[in-house]
Order: structure tokens, then sequence, then C-alpha cells
């Protein structure tokens, strides 16, 4: 099996490795064509993007308005937070040239003349590489005004860093440009959309890193050639990010529609000292869990999780032994969302962190079967009435693990608890003189 | 108009409105709490989340435009649930302190717990804890916990005051509002933020516990600091003013008034030093009189002038009212010398609400007659040729002309007869032989005429000796209209002082005659009558909002 965001050649990271196994070819190709060629054969060719929602990248671009007086925006998402997630700085050592490459092709067929790249600021030393590939690829002529010379063509355009601040929230794609403009990484209310009103007000495609990689690709062999790899509806590969208990975690780059329990178990080589899964959560940790004895059957593509009753996300395969204990591993989950709750919107600012406090009633042993209910409902009523996909993301976990794992839940509850410490916060003073004992 | 059916009914939109604008237009409230039809949509709060025909999801109403044949459904089981559902949200963390807070009563958060709320909560953990009493600027206090991150202030500093001051800090259910840092929220405009924060986070340091708000009666004014005459509400309790927000007007203020005319324009109408009562100089000293032994010792002293040693002020503070018929007064004696001095700070406006002219009313003043007539004296003449002794006699109303300078409080000690009418004891009072205890302008009926000739009404909201809240028609609270006169709250102060027209109506009858009003009503029916641009103009017609007076371009306030 060819891969083609991370090929097995040694040294690609360097641009004359990458030249001489046919880089910059693809652009070089992409210039002989019109820009809706270019869009309608990444359409054909089924890509979808990789950053969690699977929407058609070609579709995606053609939103772009082909007239408008304002400038044009591409922003390439390498924010990667999400929990179980960490295939994009793979691309960013290994493969930076066709990332670039890929930005430079997407930025020609949407009009653009700059690229912003968004890295996580975590990612310390992945921004340094990344940073220097940008500065060899303008020193060879790939970007910027020199670009002009390199290809013989008026296009040319910039790929900026912007590097993130410790916020989840800005890899949403309207925080992320919030936070390029310099303002709080708040997601923005959509409509409009940022192909109408992004970056600056003007039209702008956020696409995923591995996304972009992708189309290099595309470009130099053909839109069939991509559409026939692994799964008909939702075609290429997927950098496959496996953790938690299997045998050998990491990053691989398999075709769409593999069987979950394959990549487990064969890629994966397994769990250690054979125990059973439990769960397996299969795109990332706000994707809705399924349960280990379930798992036959279920193919890595998004229309085949949808149908398992879950999602592919970013394909974070997290797998969790029989010996896990789930409530902790929803307590962990629900704390994160909490904590990277931007807090702009009502349900998911005030609901993360109550089903946050809930869930730690449970573990210390004051929950009772009626507060799972209460958790569902809970995570029911953040579901879908928020600005951004966030709140989504902190319910789903909530809702399906309790649902799908009631029984093991179930033994974390009493019929009946008193609650030692009901909610007197409003008899409870700033002072460290004692309260007054209104039953002497 | 094309038409779009909200809850069965159709309604109208203008193309580019919102579900939540058309609707309220059309009489349809829908629950909010970030939105405000003066700033920016935020989108935040969640609570407008309606059920809309043919879309996947709940929208919001704020943020979601109206368009045609579109089936909204605001009273929906989706629609209901959702509603709850955000409530039950906003209050898990919200302090339920609304015996102790001040927004309790006009608190769109409390009024929202009661029409949306489940009346219960299924919340047993311990409530989030913020700062609290945090001194935002000048001000401003600030309790984090009541906050519900609406952003409404902080849209407010950005767009409408242009400050730029406030901020979120934090994240999620730890967000904040606050300050950059080692700065104060300190603008001229911060106060608005108390009036359009939804729950009673910020508050008001001059108002802070001072009063519940059902307490109050409030009552349609205008705002004195400047020419500009904010609309406000006058907020009243046992017959002390306590506080002024601003009432909406787009044609002259849109929903905002300065700090400084909430602060500082009401304050004297509550001071120690209001004259009660008429004065006279005896043997040297200000004794109180009797009303109508002051009257007819001015109507005697007043005829032994000569009517070029006379000099007449009117002032830009006083009404419409007042000065006309302080103008007419002047010309039944014959007198020429009549004029009223100017407030001018120069450079203090701003292209917000601020004017340079700090009087409510030297347009209106100037229209009914309040100057130089023929070769009469102006302002500054007449203090030039009390100096040299032509002019002997001055009636003075509603100005305090000695503390404008030392120079004029010296020139005034020359005098042979001041009369003043003033409200408050003052530098000028002083010197005065005869002061007449004037209403100020929270006591009486009225019109003030603005900077670009909008003439708007004020309507008394404190009590004088001379009036009653119930037979007067005065608005009343709920202490107002269910106490007695044995009640404690019911025994503020009531000065005894009267309106400067009536009080120079009384004099004229003594003296010869010529006028004789009851009511500020009739005074205004003389204006329209005789003044060419009010003509045609009565109270009604005047309303609550004020009405563009037709004002020839020849006219223009210096």
């Amino acid at each position: 099996m060819e891969r083609i965001v991370l090929p097995d050649i040694p040294n690609l990271n360097q641009i004359d490795v990458y030249l001489t196994n046919g880089g910059f070819e693809s652009f070089k190709k992409a210039l002989s064509q019109s820009p809706d060629d270019i869009i309608d054969q990444v359409k054909k060719s089924g890509l979808r993007g990789r950053g969690g929602a699977a929407f058609s990248a070609g579709l995606k671009w053609s939103f772009m308005p082909k007239t408008t007086d304002k400038p044009k925006y591409l922003c390439i998402n390498g924010d990667e937070s999400e929990p179980g997630s960490f295939k994009d700085r793979q691309v960013f050592e290994d493969n930076p040239f066709q990332l670039i490459e890929g930005a430079i092709i997407t930025c020609y067929a949407i009009g653009a003349k700059v690229a912003y790249l968004y890295i996580r600021g975590e990612y310390h030393k992945w921004i340094k590489l990344m940073q220097k590939a940008i500065e060899v690829a303008y020193d060879r002529g790939f970007l910027g005004e020199s670009m002009k010379k390199t290809f013989g063509n008026d296009f040319s355009c910039d790929l900026y860093i912007h590097k993130g601040a410790g916020a989840y929230i800005c890899g949403e794609e309207s925080s992320l440009m919030n936070s390029i403009e310099g303002y709080r990484g708040y997601p923005r209310v959509k409509p409009p959309f940022p192909a109408q009103k992004g970056l600056w007000g003007c039209p702008t495609t956020i696409n995923n890193v591995e996304t972009i990689t992708n189309v290099p690709k595309i470009i130099s062999n053909g839109w069939e050639w991509y559409s026939k790899i692994g799964a008909q509806k939702h075609p290429g590969t997927l950098l496959y990010g496996i953790s938690g208990h299997v045998n050998k975690p990491g990053v691989y780059e398999l075709p769409t529609g593999i069987l979950l329990t394959d990549l487990i178990f064969n890629t994966a080589s397994g769990i250690p000292n054979n125990k059973k899964v439990k769960c397996v959560i299969p795109g990332g940790s706000s994707m809705p869990p399924l349960r280990g004895d379930q798992l036959e059957g279920i193919r890595m593509d998004a229309e085949s999780l949808k149908e398992a009753g879950s999602a592919i996300g970013i394909g974070g395969v997290m797998v969790m032994d029989e010996d896990t204990n789930l409530l902790k591993v929803l307590i962990r989950i629900t704390h994160f969302y909490h904590h990277e709750s931007c807090g702009q919107c009502t349900p998911c600012r005030e609901g993360t962190g109550w089903m946050e406090k809930t869930l730690h009633r449970i573990l210390e042993g004051n929950g009772t079967s009626k507060d799972l209910d209460l958790l569902i409902s809970v995570a029911e009523n953040i579901e879908g009435n928020t600005v951004c996909a966030l709140g989504d993301a902190a319910a789903w976990p909530v809702k399906f693990m309790i649902q799908r794992f009631r029984d093991e839940f179930e033994q974390y509850v009493k019929n009946e608890v008193t609650i030692p410490v009901p909610n007197k916060v409003h008899s409870m003073r700033n002072t460290s003189a004692p309260l007054a004992n209104l039953h002497k | 108009m094309p038409i779009f059916i909200v809850d069965g009914h159709q309604v109208e939109f203008k193309p580019g409105q919102t579900i939540i604008e058309a609707s309220r237009n059309a009489g349809i409230s829908i629950p909010h709490f970030c939105w405000h039809p003066k700033l920016s949509i935020s989108g935040n709060c969640r609570i407008c989340l309606v059920e809309v025909e043919k879309m996947p999801k709940l929208v919001i109403a704020c943020s979601t435009y109206a368009s045609e044949g579109m089936v909204v459904h605001t009273k929906s089981e989706k629609t209901i649930d959702a509603r709850n559902a955000v409530m039950e949200f906003i209050l898990i963390n919200h302090p339920l302190d609304c015996p102790i807070c001040d927004e309790a009563g006009e608190c769109k958060l409390q009024e929202y717990a009661y029409s949306h709320g489940k009346g219960e909560s299924r919340f047993e953990e311990i409530k989030n804890r913020k700062e609290k009493r945090v001194q935002l600027g000048p001000h401003i206090k600030f309790d984090g916990e009541r906050c519900i991150s609406c952003s409404r202030c902080i849209r407010f500093s950005d767009e409408i005051a242009h400050a730029n001051q406030l901020t979120f800090r934090n994240r999620g259910d730890k967000v904040t509002v606050t300050t950059f840092p080692g700065e104060l929220f300190d603008n001229p405009y911060t106060l608005n933020t108390v009036d359009i924060c939804p729950v009673g986070a910020l508050t008001n340091n001059d108002f802070r516990f001072k009063s519940r708000v059902w307490e109050m009666s409030s009552t349609d004014s205008i705002c004195i600091g400047c020419s500009r005459g904010c609309n406000t509400e006058m907020w009243v309790r046992n017959n002390e003013i306590l506080r002024l927000t601003p009432r909406k007007n787009d044609e002259v203020n849109s929903a905002w008034m300065c700090d400084n005319g909430r602060l500082n324009t009401f304050k004297f109408v509550n001071a120690e030093n209001r004259i009660d009562g008429t004065y006279l100089r005896f043997n040297g000293f200000l004794k109180k009189a009797e009303l109508s032994s002051a009257i007819n010792f001015t109507a005697k002293k007043i005829k032994e002038f000569k009517s070029n040693e006379i000099a007449f002020i009117g002032s830009a503070y006083a009404t419409c009212e007042d000065n006309f018929v302080l103008a007419k007064f002047a010309k039944s004696l014959g007198v020429q010398n009549i004029d009223f001095p100017k407030h001018i700070a120069l450079g203090d406006c701003d292209d917000i609400l601020i004017m340079e002219d700090k009087t409510p009313n030297s347009f209106g003043a100037e229209l009914v007659g309040v100057k130089p007539i023929n070769n009469g004296n102006s302002f500054e003449s007449i203090i030039t040729n009390i100096e040299s002794g032509k002019i002997k006699a001055l009636y003075i109303i509603d100005e305090d002309i000695a503390s404008i300078s030392d120079k004029y409080e010296k020139n005034l000690t020359k005098l042979d007869l001041l009369v003043v009418h003033s409200s408050n004891e003052n530098k000028t009072t002083a010197l005065a032989d005869v002061v007449f205890p004037s209403s100020t302008y929270a006591e009486k009926n009225g019109t003030f005429v603005n900077f670009n000739g909008r003439i708007q009404r004020i309507k008394p909201a404190v009590t004088t000796e001379e009036m009653d809240r119930a037979l007067d028609g005065m608005n009343m609270s709920r202490w107002d209209k269910f106490g007695t006169k044995f009640d404690r709250w019911m025994q503020g102060r009531r000065v005894d002082a009267k309106s400067s027209w009536n009080i120079l109506s009384m004099l004229s009858l003594h003296l010869n005659g010529k006028m004789k009003y009851d009511m500020a009503e009739e005074v205004f029916a003389d204006i329209a009558s005789s003044i060419e641009e009010f003509k045609g103009l009565d109270y009604d017609m005047v309303g609550s909002k004020g009405i563009n007076l037709k004002i020839k371009e020849s006219i223009k306030v210096k």
C-alpha cells in the first residue's frame, strides 16, 4: 500500500530529497490548469476533511466567492488539541514540504494570496521544524514573490505560522480566525460562514493539515486514483493515531474503511497481556465511545462509524482494556472539556462544570442512579444548543459512555445517599469567623 | 413588506431584520439576555433559541435573519425545553441573593426565572466562587458571581463609549469581566453598563443599597447637565431623588446618558441648603417672611425705579415657561435690559452626547424672549452698568450670578434692589434683598428646548408643599400608593417653593394686573399663541419624547 501523507522515504523532510521524489511537480501541474479545474478534481476525488467533520474538501473550496474585491485567505488548522490526536505533528516532522506544496495548490485553487498555518503553542519543537521548512521554501523560491520566477507564472502566495497560546477552542475554525486576528479565542456565530466572512471579514477556507497534505498527490496521480483508495464514500488514507492499552501505539497511515479490530489487533499488535477490550473511542475523546464486545465488523470510515453510533473524528483510536475504570476515564475527559470550554455561551460554560462536579461526587461514593440520568439530561441540554461544536464534544462522551456502559456505571452509584455537603454555598462566608449555630 | 410567521401570527419584516427584532416590532417578545437593540449581536446567552421549521437545530432568534415564509415557533415544546435548560444552566452558578441585590425588581434573570424557570434546581453541587465587590472604575462595582457573561458591558464599552476598557478574563465557568491590567473602567459613560446589565453584576456606587426599585416612583424627565437634553427617568422615594436613568429616545440620546449628567444633576434637589419659604432682608439679615408680604414689598420697591434702571436676568436652567413669563413681565414694565448668562465649557464635548453648553434650555430662553430688547443691555453690559451705577435694580431667576466671578459678586453689592429666585442658598441669595423659593426642574411642569431645537417636557417627580402626589397625577411607587401620611416612608421633606413663572405671575398681578396664570400649561398656551416657533403646540403634542420646533435657518444659538 502506497502511503500518501507520510511516504516511506527516508529524510523526506529535506528539501532535496523531497525534490528528487517529485516535489513541487504537482504544483507545476496545477498551474497548467485553471483553479476551477483543481477544485473540481479535489471534489471528484472524494477527499473529506481530516479535522473531524469529514466534510468534502472540494465542496468547501467551491463555497469561496469567485468575484470579490476582498483578499481571500487559507487557514491550515494544526491546532491538534483533541485528546487522542497526535497525527499532524508527524506531518510537520516528516513531510513538511508536501504540506507546503498542498498549501500553495490550495491557495491557487481558491485564489488566496496568504495562508496561515495555525499550530498549537505546545508544539514548540514542531513549530521550529515547520518554520525552518518554510524558510527553506522561501529561499528556494517555492513561496513568496520569487515563486513567480521559479514557476514562470503570475501566481504567488505567502505562508505564515501562527502559534496558538494553549487553548483547545482555537482549533475550532472560527475561534482560530479570531485567534489569528488577535482576539480572544471565541467561536463566532454562524452564519455567516468563513467562506462568506472569515478572517478579517474576508472569504476564508480552513482545512486540516492532513487534508492539505493529501492535495498534491491527488493532483499528480489524478482524482480517479485517489477515489479508489479505501472506503468508497470516504476515500484515501487516514493517519490513525492509536493510543491506550495496545502493544504498539503510534501513528499509522492506512486506507480508510479498514476493520477497527484489524487496526487494534494487527496493526497495533493487540492488548497487553491479552486482556479483553472494554471500550474504544474511535476518533478522539469527543466521539461517542464503542463497547469492546461490539467491535466486530466496524470499519474505520465516516459512514460505517456513523452507522455504528460513533464518528470518525480525527481518527485517534483510544483503546481501554477490561481493567479500566470508565468513571475515571469519563471524569478525565469531562475535566478536559470543562477546562477548555471558552465560556462564551451558557450551556457549555455552565454544563461542563456541572457534569464534572457530579461525576466527582459519584467517584467519592455519593452518587445515585438518579445522578446518572441527570448527567445524561444535562448532556442532552448542552448538545446542539451551543455556538460551536465544543458543546457536543463535551456532551457526547458523557451521554454515550453512561448509556452504553450503564451496567458499569450502576456499580459506582448507590440506591440512596445523603450528600454530606449539600448546596450550602449561600451560608458560606468569606470571613474566618465561624457560622452562627442556629440550633443552640 | 415580506412576511414570516411567528407562533401562527403573520409578522412583517424589513429584509435584514433578525427574528427577534421583527417579532419585537410586532409585539412578540422573545426572551434575551445578551441581545441589545443598540449593540452588536453576540449570540452567547442562548435563551432566545427558537424552533424554525425546516431547520435541523434550534436557532438563536437574535442572529437569524427573518426570511419570506419562514415559520418560527417560540412556544413549541422543543423551544420551551431549550429555554428551560438554558435558564437552569444560568442559575446553577448564580447566587440566590436577590433579597440583597440592587437589581431585584428590574432584573431580567429574575423575571425570566419566574416566567421560564422550572422553580426548582437539580444542581446539588457547590456553586463556583468568583471575585466580589470589585471596583472596576470610579463609579462601578462588579460582582463576578452574579455575572452571566453576556458581554453587554464589554460591547457597550467598545461600540458606544469607544473606550475599549473591558474584557473577559479566564475561560469556561471561570470567565469574568475585568479591565486591562493597571487600567480602570473610567470613561464619561460607564454607568450605562449598570442599566444594560441584565443582572446585578454591575452596580452604581452612588445608588448601591439605597433602595429597592419598587419603593421608588419613576417620572419622565430631561437631564439638565448640558444642551443635549438626554431623556431620563427620575427615581424618587420618600420625596427624595435617588437616581437618574436614561430613557430611550432615538432622536436625542439613543438609550444612554453620561455619568456626569446622571450623578451631578439631582443632588441639589435633595440638598440641605434648599430655600424653604420666602426671605426678606431685615436690618441687614435675611429673615423668613410671608410670600404675600414679600410680593408686596417687591412690587412697591420696583415702582421706585425708572425702567432703564431695572434689569432682568433669565436662566437657561429655567423652563421656557419661566423665561417667557419673565420676558413678559419685563415688557409690561417697559424694561429693555433683559438677558441670561451662558454657561459654556469650551472643549468639554464629544461626538457621543456631551455638549459644550452646560445648560438645558439656552435655545428656549432666547426663543421666548429673554434677550435684550431694542437698545437694552446684554448680560455683560448689564453687569458693567451695575458697576457704573446706571442699573440700580436687578431681578434674577434661577441663576447664581455671584458665583460666576468675584467681580460679579462685588458688582451685585452696589445694587439698590436685588430680587432673586433660587432653589438653593448661594452667593447670590446671600446678597439679595428678596429671595423667592423657586422649584427645581424636578418639581415642576415645563419645557426645555435642546441644542438643535427639540422641545421636550419635564414633569414633577418631587412634591413641594403646594403639590399632592395623588391629586396632581404624579407617578407613584407602591409605597406612595399604599402608605399613609403616618408611615415613616411618607414623611420626606416637602419644600415650600413655587415655579418661577408662578411667583412672577403673582407679582405681576399685584403690580399691574397684566398676567395671571394658574398652571404651566396656561403659560405654554400663551407661548404657543404668541411665539412663531411654538405655534400650534401643546403639552400633548410635545409628548414624552419631544418634538422638533420649526426653527428658521437665520436663528442659531451662539
